[in-house]
């Protein structure tokens, strides 16, 4: 037999299995309805291999079962990510890099040797230098500098590893935050939670693999491009869950429409459809069979893992939950239930952090300070919660924003703001990582006494997402997806794993 | 005797020429043929290290004279016709693993050797790839006779045109059947749904159903060629090429006011106009002789490029991403291939050269488009009011002007250009780019328009906001402190952008141009005194002084300031403003090497003669009959569209890095046909397609064809397909009775959920649009980049970052949820029960059969209908005593709020979601 035949005989025999599952199968809505999660379609279908004529030239793409669980490329140490990004980029300045000398340096004139040949967002002419707006000491056993903004966070250093010399090399915040989860400044290529999504589909196959959540008001500035799937197919996009309407877009029944009657209309559904497969025998059927169905159980499942309600009272004071509101705590709460159900990677926006000086909400002594408080305790809740649940192992947290901020004050268009802030900076700032196999109480990088620019361990963006795909157990360079031509990669042509944080 | 002689002799005679032809057989070897069997060996396992950016030990196979050179060694890889000493023969046999070649990696198995010598042996002869060489007239396939072919084939009846006898050939060989043509009724919808997007009207449906003459099928694909929503289908298709959306992208992702190309899309489509002009058009139509407001909207193709609004932005930087994605786009939409690669080093494995990516984009960067916020250039759409005004202007201007003056007048009231736009200023004191885009004044403020030919320039126009009185502005040439050219005094405030003109003294040569500015009203040195958007530096209006100046003058200054709607458009730079191309070393715009003039790549056809180096000469280059790929890409394209899957599977890339098409020759037969013989008339090649019985014929899959064929790629089967995010919403609304019919226009807002739109810096909104604006085809939906319309993204529908050429189709529980729950398709559904009971009457089982047939075309079978019947009953039950229930299903209370008719309501929606429904049977 030739290779062709073999291929063909194994589709015409899968064929036939799914055939007759489907028999077996028939009253899976009763079954389901009865016990959830007893019916692991993953593993009754995740085998199956009908490729329709979509041709994207790669083994991991299975149109018929695009989300079923696949193995990495090598054991990883996480199961799951979960990526905290502030959006606007917090200032590293009053929170992680120390930075004394900058004190003595206050409200002195900008040396020239920093602003020649370099642009910024806002600042023009010559700024003035800005003290730390916050007061350090160091922390825990690895004795890290943490400001006093972050008195929670202050006690679990000793969970994470810092990043203290990130750089990148955009200075608005869409081309920053798409190159930090897209690796590129420009629209239109998967975002990283879709990349992980493609390689390793989804544990739980009654929730989407990657997930999404915003707080703060406002989307990232990048939009639903930073979770979109660029030329990767489009069920590997990030799932938004909103906190307002529907958790996820179109779940909830039409009004007058009860789940008995959905069920029954599913059925109804399936049944004509298996009809029309008896007829035509087109495997696409089967598929679209298996997806009503799964439908189904994800309007169940996602209002249940999105309703924060039914945890203990402990939880909600440990994360400082706001019943019934859209924020970041509430957020945070949900990406833990959510790992913990299986899925890989979920993405959290908090917008705010963009800290100018331009006014009060935006001012580094003001609006930031409150950021700070609405974030430290769910995030050493999180770390905390992990923890006692096991699940930090497995489960890789990082923390930070697209770039960092200037350790001069902003004088937006050559006048002095209102209040005190700083523009957006791209040589040097502060991203942490913990769980997931990454070292704990480790610091890496370091900056200039003034935290201008990098001095040594300077990491991109690229390495960052090197280093989570590794953590996962992807090699970032050889982890590839065939696009107009070529093979693409989340890290483009860049990116080295930063050993010095794993364990 | 004799008679046994002569059989003797015959039988001899037969045997001795059997045993020639025997011989002939076993000995005539087939030649080593370069595209199939070497080229995929040298691709997989030398190129790597090899070829375009590699040439590891000198050594490179991408080009047959870079293979033949001498290689670092001194010896020569590949010596034509001597195999035994050509080194890389040596170096894939040697068993030395540290010299062997694919160094550390598997060795080449013996056959491939065995090609490779061969191959030298016979020459090295290097082929071109299929889709490179130019098309040629294909013959169509002669049918297999019976018999070894000693018999003359009998035309199969299965077969009704030249393409069929290409299908069938292949299937022969394959020794599959083709399938029978597929039922009236699944033939109609099918056909319906390719070529207008939509299920049939009713009565084009009952015409066909009833027509029992030979020609029923062509007279309805004649009607449904000819219908308007004909257009409306396929520039659905052609808006993700042209990446077309209703915003600009990047951060602010403002809304851009582009849909009247769109429309010109509709229209060209409808037109039938051919291809040639269609693609001429939108690459030049601006550089056309006296180009039309219609030539110069289809330009705006090449302007759906994202504009960056964010302050701090680098608007060369975004310009310049703008020509680079043109070029990208043109290639890959229109030529099937990949030419990104090009960008940043000679491509690997096609026959391109780094600095021709540079030359090719020399066409695109001499564009007056800028990254301006206002996304000049724009067209200045005028009513008829405003064109009689603007014949009385350019009639003047030919009686009294210079002889090319009334054609400068003209395109600058129809475009504003070619001014200088105020972002171009630099040497700022005191001054600066407001948000990166608007040079902006404060006190005691200096800033140069640099370089400015001023050879014969009396006046200024210009567009600015005057914030506070008082200003003093003057014009200094070549210095800060050089000579005053104007001094401008009792400038207005205004509290928006106004356009105003300045009379200056006559000027020669080109100059550097400083602008000065005070105000003695500004008291802080942070406040703003004055804006400007740009600068147009100019003759005088000319005839002052003659009867009627004042009138057309007025006239001029009215169409001048006139806010008028706009499209923006492609536009040259004129000579004095030209941009000079260069090489990107690397592909890094920041680092410039050589300067380049536009050419084409070598390895294609050249430009046609007399084709000037300009983006119409381009077109001309594009729609040559000699370029190789723009008539494969489009056929491919069609084909796709109707079959699910093109000839050549990957659309985007026609290379050597695609996929090989499956009937290649048909793709040329089509092509060639599609040029010479059908005038590039898209209806033509569509007829042809749809009119064949290769697409009629009906999609069931049999066991056999599973087997021998489950991709369906050799056509034994009708094709089977999902339809698109397009068609799924306006299926939904046609068959409901929802759908408006409305075209053109700007784009409007159905219903979408709340909280889609949230983009920081940006206090646009979902406004939801009113009435039958809610209910258009799907093309119509306000698309914005960064938050697109979520059903139609979930259907697959590209997000339009960029130029898409292949959607991939996906199935997905989110689908399911999408056509199950969301508002629209409640509401269609609803309607479709109301239709339903109002043509059935008011028993249930009469209603579902009658709705199938009006979803379908056709009767239901009684054990579908038996399952709907049951859910329809499942439903009544539970909601019989539900008051509740009732009114939140139908939503208002009004003669449909009654358990019948809410039970129904779960069944269309139950109806709308079958497979059978969501996919183009």
């Amino acid at each position: 037999m030739t290779q062709k035949e073999i291929h063909n005989k194994r589709l015409l025999k899968e064929a036939n299995e799914r055939a007759l599952q489907l028999v077996t199968r028939r009253h899976f809505l009763k079954e389901s309805a009865m016990g959830f999660g007893a019916l692991a379609i993953g593993s009754l279908l995740g085998g199956c291999h009908f490729g329709s004529s979509n041709g994207v030239n790669s083994t991991l793409f299975d149109p018929a079962h695009p989300l079923a669980p696949k193995l990495p490329m090598f054991p990883g140490r996480a199961k799951s990510v979960i990526y905290l990004h502030m959006a606007g980029a917090p200032s590293q300045l009053e929170l992680f890099d120390y930075k004394p000398a900058l004190m003595k340096l206050d409200g002195q004139d900008c040396p020239q040797s920093l602003l020649e040949g370099k642009r910024f967002a806002f600042i023009r002419g010559v700024p003035k230098m800005l003290a730390p707006q916050a007061n350090f000491k160091q922390r825990g056993q690895c004795g890290a500098w943490v400001s006093d903004h972050l008195p929670h966070f202050s006690t679990i250093v000793d969970e994470v590893s810092f990043l203290k010399s990130v750089t990148t090399d955009q200075f608005n915040h869409a081309p920053a935050q798409l190159l930090v989860h897209t690796g590129s400044p420009r629209l239109g290529r998967p975002s990283m939670g879709s990349w992980v999504t493609y390689g390793l589909g989804t544990e739980n196959q009654n929730l989407p693999g990657f997930v999404v959540l915003t707080s703060g008001g406002k989307f990232p500035d990048a939009g639903k491009s930073v979770w979109g799937s660029g030329f990767l197919p489009s069920v590997y996009q990030g799932v938004q869950c909103r906190s307002e309407g529907d958790p996820v877009l179109f779940i909830k029944d039409p009004a007058g429409m009860d789940r008995d009657l959905r069920k029954a209309s599913i059925d109804a559904i399936n049944e004509v459809n298996k009809k029309e497969y008896e007829e035509y025998r087109d495997p696409e059927i089967l598929s679209r069979i298996s997806q009503y169905e799964m439908a189904y159980r994800m309007q169940i499942s996602v209002p249940d893992v999105m309703n924060i309600n039914d945890e203990p009272q402990y939880i909600h004071d440990m994360y400082g939950t706001q019943p019934n509101k859209a924020c970041f705590a509430n957020n945070i709460l949900l990406a833990r239930k959510l790992v913990e159900k299986g899925v890989r990677f979920v993405q959290l926006f908090d917008w705010g952090w963009d800290s100018h000086g331009s006014d009060a909400n935006l001012a580094i002594d003001v609006g930031f300070i409150n950021k700070c408080r609405q974030v430290d305790k769910s995030i050493t809740a999180l770390i905390l919660d992990l923890k006692q649940r096991g699940l930090l192992e497995e489960t890789l947290v990082v923390w930070g924003g697209e770039f960092g901020r200037t350790p001069m004050q902003e004088n937006r268009e050559g006048k002095q703001n209102p209040f005190k802030g700083r523009d957006h900076h791209t040589e040097a700032f502060t991203i942490w990582m913990a769980g997931g196999g990454i070292k704990k109480g480790a610091s890496y990088g370091e900056t200039d006494e003034i935290g201008y620019a990098s001095i040594g361990g300077k990491v991109t963006p690229f390495d960052i997402q090197a280093t989570i795909l590794n953590q996962l157990g992807f090699n970032h360079e050889k982890f590839t997806y065939q696009f107009q031509g070529r093979p693409f990669r989340l890290t483009d042509v860049s990116g080295e794993v930063i050993r010095e944080i794993l364990a | 005797m004799k008679a046994l002689f002569n059989i003797k002799k015959w039988w001899l005679l037969t045997l001795f020429a059997g045993l020639i032809l025997l011989f002939i057989l076993f000995t005539r070897q087939k030649k080593v043929d370069y595209s199939a069997d070497v080229k995929p060996i040298l691709n997989k396992k030398c190129i790597t290290c090899h070829g375009g950016v590699r040439r590891k030990g000198g050594f490179s196979v991408l080009f047959r004279n870079e293979a033949l050179a001498k290689t670092e060694s001194g010896k020569f890889a590949i010596i034509p016709g001597d195999p035994d000493h050509s080194e890389m023969i040596r170096r894939i046999t040697t068993k030395d693993p540290e010299d062997r070649m694919p160094y550390k990696h598997e060795p080449l198995s013996t056959a491939e050797i065995n090609i490779l010598k061969k191959w030298i042996k016979e020459g090295a002869p290097w082929g071109e790839h299929w889709a490179y060489v130019p098309v040629k007239q294909v013959e169509v396939p002669k049918l297999k006779g019976k018999l070894f072919g000693l018999l003359p084939a009998s035309k199969p009846d299965w077969i009704r045109n030249n393409i069929d006898y290409f299908i069938y050939d292949k299937l022969q060989h394959e020794n599959l059947q083709p399938s029978p043509e597929a039922d009236k009724a699944t033939l109609l919808r099918r056909v319906s749904l390719d070529l207008t997007g939509l299920p049939a009207p009713q009565k084009l449906a009952d015409q066909f159903l009833h027509d029992q003459s030979s020609h029923a099928y062509e007279t309805l694909v004649d009607s449904l060629l000819a219908s308007p929503h004909y257009g409306e289908r396929w520039a659905s298709m052609w808006l993700d090429l042209a990446r077309y959306a209703d915003t600009k992208g990047y951060e602010r992702d403002d809304s851009r006011s582009i849909w009247r190309y769109r429309d010109w899309l509709i229209h060209a489509f409808n037109d039938d106009k051919p291809y040639d002009q269609f693609i001429t058009e939108q690459i030049a139509g601006d550089l056309l002789p006296n180009p039309t407001d219609a030539q110069y909207v289809a330009t705006a193709f090449h302007r759906n490029t994202m504009t960056n609004d964010e302050g701090g932005t680098d608007n060369e930087e975004f310009r310049t991403a703008a020509v680079l994605d043109r070029v990208n786009t043109t290639w890959e939409a229109i030529m099937g291939t990949t030419f990104a690669c090009v960008q940043c080093h000679s491509h690997p494995y096609d026959p391109f050269h780094h600095e021709e990516y540079y030359k090719f984009m020399a066409f695109f960067n001499d564009t007056r488009d800028e990254d301006t916020y206002a996304d000049y250039p724009l067209l200045r759409h005028f009513s008829s009011d405003d064109n009689k005004k603007l014949k009385t202007v350019t009639d003047w201007v030919e009686k009294y002007g210079a002889p090319d003056e009334s054609g400068k007048i003209r395109t600058f009231l129809k475009t504003w250009q070619p001014a200088i736009n105020s972002l171009l200023a630099d040497q700022f004191v005191n001054s600066e780019l407001a948000d990166t885009k608007w040079l902006i004044f404060r006190n005691h403020a200096v800033a140069r328009l640099k370089n400015v030919d001023l050879n014969n320039k009396n006046f200024l126009i210009y567009r600015y906001i005057g914030f506070v009185k008082g200003s003093e502005w003057d014009i200094h040439l070549d210095r800060p402190d050089g000579p005053v050219w104007k001094k401008v005094r009792n400038i207005d405030t205004t509290s928006d952008w106004k356009i105003k003109s300045l009379e200056l003294s006559p000027m020669s040569g080109v100059h550097d141009v400083y602008f000065t500015y005070y105000n003695p009203n500004l008291r802080k040195p942070t406040d703003d005194g004055i804006q400007f958007d740009w600068f147009y530096f100019t003759q005088a209006f000319p005839g002052s002084g003659k009867p009627g100046y004042e009138e057309a003058y007025k006239d001029f200054q009215t169409l001048l300031q006139k806010e008028l709607p706009t499209t923006p458009i492609m536009m040259d730079n004129p000579a004095d403003m030209h941009r000079k191309s260069y090489v990107f070393e690397r592909g890094n715009w920041l680092v410039k090497g050589d300067s380049v003039e536009p050419d084409v790549p070598h390895s294609l056809n050249p430009l046609p003669a007399g084709a000037p180096r300009n983006r119409l000469g381009l077109a001309m280059w594009l729609v040559n009959k000699q370029n190789p790929l723009t008539s494969r890409t489009i056929v491919n394209r069609m084909w796709e569209q109707i079959f699910g899957t093109g000839l050549a599977e990957t659309l985007e890339d026609l290379g050597t890095q695609g996929i090989a098409p499956t009937h290649q020759k048909l793709l040329d037969y089509l092509s060639w046909q599609f040029m010479n013989e059908d005038g590039w008339s898209i209806k033509k090649l569509l007829k042809e397609i749809v009119m064949s019985a290769t697409y009629r014929q009906d999609s069931k899959v049999s066991a056999e064809s599973l087997a021998k064929d489950p991709f369906n790629k050799l056509l034994s089967r009708g094709a089977r397909v999902r339809l698109s995010a397009e068609q799924v919403r306006d299926q939904a609304l046609a068959i409901s009775g929802l759908l408006s019919e409305k075209m053109y226009g700007p784009s409007v807002m159905p219903y979408q959920p709340k909280g889609i739109w949230l983009s920081p810096w940006n206090g646009s909104d979902w406004k939801e649009s009113k009435g039958e604006d809610g209910y258009r085809r799907a093309l119509y939906t306000y698309w914005k980049r960064t938050a697109p319309y979520p059903a139609m993204i979930t259907f697959d529908e590209a997000a339009r970052e960029v130029c898409t050429a292949r959607r991939i189709r996906t199935n997905t529980p989110l689908q399911a949820l999408v056509t199950l729950n969301d508002e629209n398709y409640i509401e269609a559904a609803r309607n479709f029960a109301y239709k339903m009971e109002n043509q059935a009457g008011q028993d249930p089982k009469e209603e579902i059969r009658r709705g199938y047939e009006m979803a379908l075309h056709q009767p239901i079978t009684n054990s579908k209908l038996e399952v709907i019947y049951r859910l329809y009953q499942q439903a009544y039950a539970k909601l019989k005593n539900d008051r509740d229930k009732i009114c939140e299903m139908i939503g208002f209370m009004d003669e449909h709020n009654n358990p019948k008719t809410a039970a129904m309501v779960v069944v269309a929606n139950a109806m709308l979601n079958l497979d059978e429904m969501i996919t183009k049977n």
